[in-house]
């Protein structure tokens, strides 16, 4: 009985039995004793696996990971380039549309209350003449259009006609414009140019307060004055040259009254002023040509023009410089020669011969805070609007004398938001132009009047021009 | 004892196909017990059983009392009769759910000829949920049967108000829930005597009120204006999004206060506040306002952090041993 299924276990399964396979595993041990491990010793290839497992993970310190090199190729780009491209001033731009029945600026145009919310474009001349005294601004958006415009705004017509009010009244107009970010304080100072370049005025513009007082331009004591003032040269002579490239015409026109000794160059009497500004050749004498042209502008019954004096950055001269004396104090903003100049004038300290204007712009986007100069502006534009005076905070002690005598003065013109009117004529010029790409109505001006703040027209340019959406 | 679910289901088909045609009252039908057997005739003493659930005094029922045999011999000589229970759900361990889900069908028997109203007028009620029923009565109901259970619950409650008879409202009432939320109304933004209508919003943790008037599209938030508030021209134009979705920009001044949270969520609180107030002046704004996002307020904040995880859902980074 037995046989059969002892046979039966000889014979092979006719049906394979499915018996999960055994699986020589080659991971375990090296020095296991067993037969089938002894048949397959572990295999080259696991070890290896096992090596490049390892070697892929690498603890990384950094936080980075380093470019595989050769990734970016090309010159990088030379000192002072990178600055050159980002202070860059395009004045327009050929893939804008130019603007049918446009106007353009005359001497006469921003004077006339009626041109008030309208936009006009700037003659050739007038832009060169501006672009050499720095007025343009690279956080502008002129490189947008076909040509350089602006709006004419009511402050505008209200600065102008001060403008000339004191220049018919060979009266000096000392005037600080201040207000919110963006409003175009910078604007309007570069308005106030053009009317003075038009107008024949002597045009002197300081672009940055700020370059005088952070300690950025050389400077020197300038001797035999007490107490110290000082000097800065190179600036000195870059602002002579801005001077007599964009006033050439009313420099050459004027003579000098008076023989400067001091100058390098000898400039004797009556020959032109475009003579006396053309010896600033290098930067040791640049201070002492600026002083000399100073004078010959101050000088009575030569029948000078009228002079604009422009600084942007108010705040930045209200201070303490970041200059140091020999003793290694800190010099005040007002003991630098140029900044005592303008400040002086906007104290009143200098009649101008030919009468003319000091303007000011206060900043808001890169100053500092000057208690002196808030105060002082606020109890000044109090006074102007009949309201009650703010005093000085009894227990705050920072308050600057110096300061406040500079702007006692002064007059204080606020801008802020223009009128939907006015949003309407430079939102018109802004489709005209084909950058806008909109139906100018009212639903779509006071939309972006409403989001540029209440008409802050730079808030309104980047609501409305630096958005990619339709 | 044997578990319930077994006995209940056997005791619910029997009582579901008698349902049909049963035309005398149910009680009447289950007294009637036929039984000779003498296993069972030791037995017949009073029973009571007490439920699993040991809080529910209320749901402790009565065995059926004992068999008259003599009162039986008249329905003939039946030798070996089974003896039925009184209530179908006699053997399930908690009869509370069968009970009520027949009481409900016997009021379907008795009122559903009484006139109903649209289910689109009928007052909306928030009933028991499957989980909050199974609560309430202790009981592992299916969610099938609880489904049907609902279904004759909404027949009922379609009966015409007026009409409406006191059984079916009181058996309906144990199908509600504690909390009716459509019982909530808001209560409506009117435009006062200064025609101000104040809007509240709410986003992430930002709230924000906006006091809408008429105007001609002065913004100013906290004291300041739009452009100040808002240094992102994206912010700034989620502010005003009710307004300018409508077309009323030019139309409405808004005076807003906005605190709590960041930028983006006091923008879109804004958004929700303004929507509101324009809502007073202009009802029929609402289904524009809601296309444009105005109208629901986002719930969602931010997601509490874990143990075991760095931040809500990140894990903290692998080790090798």
């Amino acid at each position: 009985m037995s046989v059969p299924t002892t046979l039966r276990c000889l014979v092979r399964p006719s049906v394979p039995r499915h018996v999960p396979r055994q699986v020589a595993v080659v991971w375990a041990a090296p020095f296991s004793t067993t037969a089938s491990l002894a048949a397959n010793p572990p295999k080259k290839k696991a070890s290896a696996q096992m090596a490049s497992i390892r070697s892929g993970k690498k603890m990384q310190l950094g936080k980075f990971k380093k470019k595989a090199p050769g990734g970016r190729t090309g010159k990088s780009p030379l000192p002072g380039e990178r600055k050159a491209v980002r202070k860059r001033i395009q004045l327009s731009n050929s893939n804008a549309l130019p603007v049918p029945g446009l106007a353009e600026l005359t001497s006469e145009y921003m004077a006339d209350k009626v041109n008030a919310g309208t936009v006009v474009s700037l003659p050739g001349t007038v832009q060169d003449e501006l672009r050499v005294i720095e007025a343009f601004k690279p956080t502008q958006y002129w490189g947008m259009f076909r040509n350089p415009s602006m709006l004419v705004r009511s402050e505008t017509v209200d600065l102008i006609g001060r403008m000339q009010d004191s220049a018919e009244k060979k009266q000096t107009l000392k005037l600080v414009v201040s207000g919110d970010r963006l409003t175009g304080k910078s604007m309007l100072l570069l308005q106030g140019m053009a009317h003075g370049l038009l107008n024949e005025w002597i045009v002197i513009n300081i672009p940055e307060a700020q370059e005088l007082t952070t300690a950025s331009t050389e400077y020197a004591p300038i001797p035999g004055t007490d107490p110290v003032q000082y000097m800065q040269n190179n600036y000195a002579l870059k602002l002579v040259q801005a001077v007599r490239k964009a006033n050439e015409k009313t420099l050459t026109r004027l003579t000098t009254a008076y023989s400067h000794p001091e100058l390098p160059q000898n400039i004797p009497i009556n020959s032109t002023l475009m003579q006396l500004a053309n010896s600033a050749k290098e930067a040791d004498s640049a201070w002492y040509v600026f002083h000399a042209l100073w004078q010959e502008l101050m000088a009575k019954g030569q029948g000078r023009p009228p002079i604009l004096l422009t600084l942007d950055g108010l705040q930045h001269i209200m201070k303490v410089s970041d200059y140091r004396s020999a003793a290694y104090n800190p010099i005040h903003s007002h003991d630098l020669a140029l900044v005592r100049l303008f400040t002086d004038c906007l104290a009143g300290n200098h009649q101008f011969p030919g009468g003319g204007a000091v303007l000011a712009a206060t900043s808001r986007g890169n100053a500092p805070r000057v208690p002196s100069m808030e105060l002082a502006l606020s109890q000044r534009a109090a006074e102007q609007a009949g309201a009650e005076i703010p005093k000085h905070d009894p227990f705050f002690r920072d308050y600057d004398t110096r300061v406040e005598a500079s702007l006692k003065k002064v007059q204080v013109l606020k801008v802020s938001g223009v009128s939907k009117l006015e949003a309407r004529a430079v939102m018109e010029y802004w489709a005209a132009s084909g950058v806008l790409r909109k139906t100018v109505d009212e639903a779509t001006v006071t939309e972006k009047w409403t989001l540029g703040g209440h008409g802050v027209l730079g808030e309104m340019e980047r609501a409305s021009l630096l958005t990619m959406r339709p | 004892m044997a578990s319930s679910r077994p006995c209940f289901t056997v005791l619910r088909g029997i009582c579901q196909r008698r349902g049909t045609q049963w035309q005398q009252p149910l009680g009447q039908q289950l007294q009637a017990l036929r039984i000779t057997s003498n296993s069972l005739a030791n037995s017949t003493s009073r029973r009571c059983f007490a439920t699993d659930q040991p809080t529910r005094e209320s749901l402790s029922i009565e065995a059926a009392g004992e068999v008259n045999l003599a009162a039986l011999k008249q329905f003939g000589s039946k030798s070996r009769a089974r003896p039925v229970p009184a209530s179908p759900s006699y053997f399930s361990r908690i009869p509370v759910f069968n009970d009520s889900y027949l009481a409900l069908e016997k009021l379907i028997r008795t009122y559903g000829n009484l006139p109903t109203i649209p289910t689109s007028q009928v007052e909306r009620v928030a009933w028991k949920t499957l989980r909050d029923y199974r609560q309430t009565i202790g009981e592992q109901v299916k969610a099938g049967d609880y489904g049907r259970c609902i279904g004759l619950v909404k027949r009922l409650h379609q009966i015409h108000p007026k009409l409406k008879p006191g059984p079916v409202k009181e058996a309906l009432e144990a199908f509600k829930r504690d909390i009716q939320p459509f019982t909530n109304v808001a209560t409506p933004i009117v435009v006062d005597k200064f025609g101000r209508a104040v809007g509240v919003g709410r986003r992430k943790s930002s709230t924000a009120r906006a006091w809408v008037v008429e105007g001609n599209g002065e913004i100013q938030i906290n004291g300041k204006s739009l452009a100040d508030f808002f240094g992102r021209v994206h912010d700034r134009e989620s502010a005003v999004w009710a307004l300018h979705a409508t077309g009323r920009l030019d139309k409405y001044n808004v005076w807003a206060l906005a605190d709590g949270g960041g930028t983006t969520g006091q923008a879109e609180a804004l958004t929700l506040a303004i929507a509101k107030g324009l809502m007073a002046h202009e009802p029929a704004l609402k289904p524009a306002l809601r296309r444009a996002g105005c109208v629901t307020r986002d719930p969602r904040r931010v997601e509490r952090k874990k143990h075991g995880r760095v931040k809500a859902r990140k894990m903290p980074a692998w080790v090798k041993r």
